[in-house]
């Protein structure tokens, strides 16, 4: 029997998967489906270079295979890549105008690991220029604009794949995150996102910004989902060990600093929801401080600025006309970061990496909110707190960042709404503790929806 | 040496071809950055060199 096909464009991978190996819907149908829908979606601009025929060629193989019950966790399953991750013979612009003519001779190592797994390519995503930025307001490919309300930002550096994921254009997608890029766009578009611990994805292929803070990892519509995608993509168990944590007593910590405030009013109290929720299921909740985070602002600022100026060394000097104008400014900046600051940042990023290392000795996990806002309007540069301004980049990635600096494994997933939009908590795990993150995730996950 | 200046200088030696405009537009970035760094300079205590 056929499974209804436009169900099955807004169903989790792991439904889409299970349907194709049922064959009750082929890679073929599943990719016209999801095209049919990028068409009349163009208007978010999720898509630098839309799937097209090579897709649909590559859907065919897969079908084959699917009849010749080939192996492959993700045979057939559509998956969007943020074009940041290069792609053989398909151009790889890295949301820029230097590269938007770049045809690579060779896929990334993740999207080798991709199509090993039986995956269909399906598309390059909208980022924020070189993903340097967090609003994926992109100069010479377009707005990215939020499903939930085009009138707002969905966020970034990986806008056109939370984009793609929350409008139904494929079954998951493939992100990458140096202060929040795979989770702020989930949060604010409303979908999963996992930034793993700092190299367990490899990044040969991706094009770089900041090599000491630089992460992959999915965006997907269910936790479930996100554990499959990181397995697939880290060749690891991760997923599989994760169903067999016991959450039941597990100790929690949210974060009473500085840096968890202000929130927005609606943030705030979805988190004491979820502890409250937390707290019925048996898991241990108590609040933890962790002052040295609040020197994450600075620290991310000069270590990025100055190792994202390195990538782009020869560029910024020799074409800085080619880059938007943020951006720019951005790479101009760090060009003049003194090495006597990166080393000064690179010591106070010691003490939140020791300060984070010994929180976990006293909790398995930190709950705090991904953004301390809702998706704010495209071209809305200032939040309005009553303490104060804060700029709307430094609010969307502080309560991220962090978890670039100490390379911890943080997942965002989606727990109710306010005003219509939805709201992202944020779970932090011990260094390679991926399987407990994925658990609670899937716990918070399970509590949302009741 | 004004503000200005001193950025001007820093950009000429890092060989970044900045028009005045384009200075004008990295002025409050460098500014912020300058006070943020100043900050953490004065939290951290130097560290102890002995010969």
């Amino acid at each position: 029997m056929k499974a209804p096909l436009a169900s099955l464009t807004a169903a989790p991978l792991a439904q889409v998967a299970q349907a194709l190996r049922r064959r009750a819907v082929s890679p073929v149908e599943l990719v016209d489906a999801y095209q049919e829908r990028i068409e009349r979606t163009a208007n978010l601009r999720a898509f630098i270079t839309p799937p097209g025929q090579r897709a649909r060629r590559e859907a065919q193989r897969a079908k084959q295979q699917l009849a010749r019950h080939g192996a492959g966790a993700l045979l057939g399953v559509p998956i969007a890549i943020k074009d940041l991750y290069a792609t053989r013979g398909v151009r790889t612009t890295a949301g820029s105008r230097i590269l938007r003519d770049w045809v690579p001779s060779a896929d990334a190592v993740l999207v080798t690991r991709l199509r090993a797994a039986g995956a269909v390519l399906f598309g390059k995503t909208n980022l924020h220029e070189f993903a340097y930025g967090v609003t994926t307001a992109n100069p010479w490919w377009g707005v990215a604009r939020n499903p939930r309300d085009v009138r707002r930002s969905p966020g970034g550096s990986s806008g056109g794949s939370a984009i793609a994921v929350v409008a139904g254009l494929c079954a998951a997608a493939l992100g990458s995150d140096t202060g929040g890029s795979i989770r702020i766009p989930a949060s604010l578009c409303g979908c999963v996102g996992l930034k793993p611990t700092y190299g367990t994805l490899p990044l040969d292929g991706a094009v770089p910004l900041g090599w000491s803070l630089d992460h992959a990892g999915p965006l997907t519509r269910t936790v479930e989902d996100a554990g499959i995608l990181f397995d697939a993509l880290s060749g690891g168990r991760a997923w599989r060990q994760a169903q067999r944590v016991a959450t039941r007593g597990l100790r929690v910590g949210l974060l009473h600093d500085s840096i968890v405030r202000p929130l927005q009013p609606g943030v705030s109290n979805q988190l004491e929801k979820a502890a409250a929720a937390l707290r019925r299921h048996g898991l241990r909740v108590r609040d933890v401080r962790l002052p040295e985070m609040g020197w994450t602002v600075v620290t991310q600022l000069v270590t990025l600025r100055a190792e994202a100026s390195a990538a782009h060394a020869q560029w910024i000097r020799a074409r800085p006309r080619a880059y938007g104008p943020d951006v720019r400014i951005r790479l101009q900046l760090g060009a003049l970061v003194a090495g006597a600051d990166y080393v000064l940042a690179q010591r106070m990023r010691a003490k939140i990496t020791q300060a984070v290392r010994g929180v976990f000795d006293d909790v398995d996990i930190l709950l705090l909110p991904t953004t301390p806002i809702t998706a704010p309007m495209v071209g809305e540069r200032t939040v309005r707190w009553r303490t104060g301004a804060e700029p709307v980049d430094g609010a969307l990635v502080r309560l991220t960042a962090p978890f670039n600096l100490t390379g911890v494994p943080a997942l965002s997933i989606p727990y109710g709404e306010v005003s219509g939009l939805p709201v992202g908590l944020q779970v932090v795990g011990r260094w390679n503790d991926e399987a407990r993150v994925l658990a609670v995730g899937r716990l918070i996950e399970a509590l949302a929806s009741r | 040496m004004t503000e200005r200046d001193g950025l001007a200088a820093a950009t000429r030696a890092a060989g970044l071809r900045l028009t005045a405009a384009d200075l004008e537009a990295l002025r409050p970035a460098w500014k912020r950055y300058l006070a943020l760094v100043e900050e953490l300079r004065a939290t951290l205590a130097p560290e102890t060199l002995s010969e």
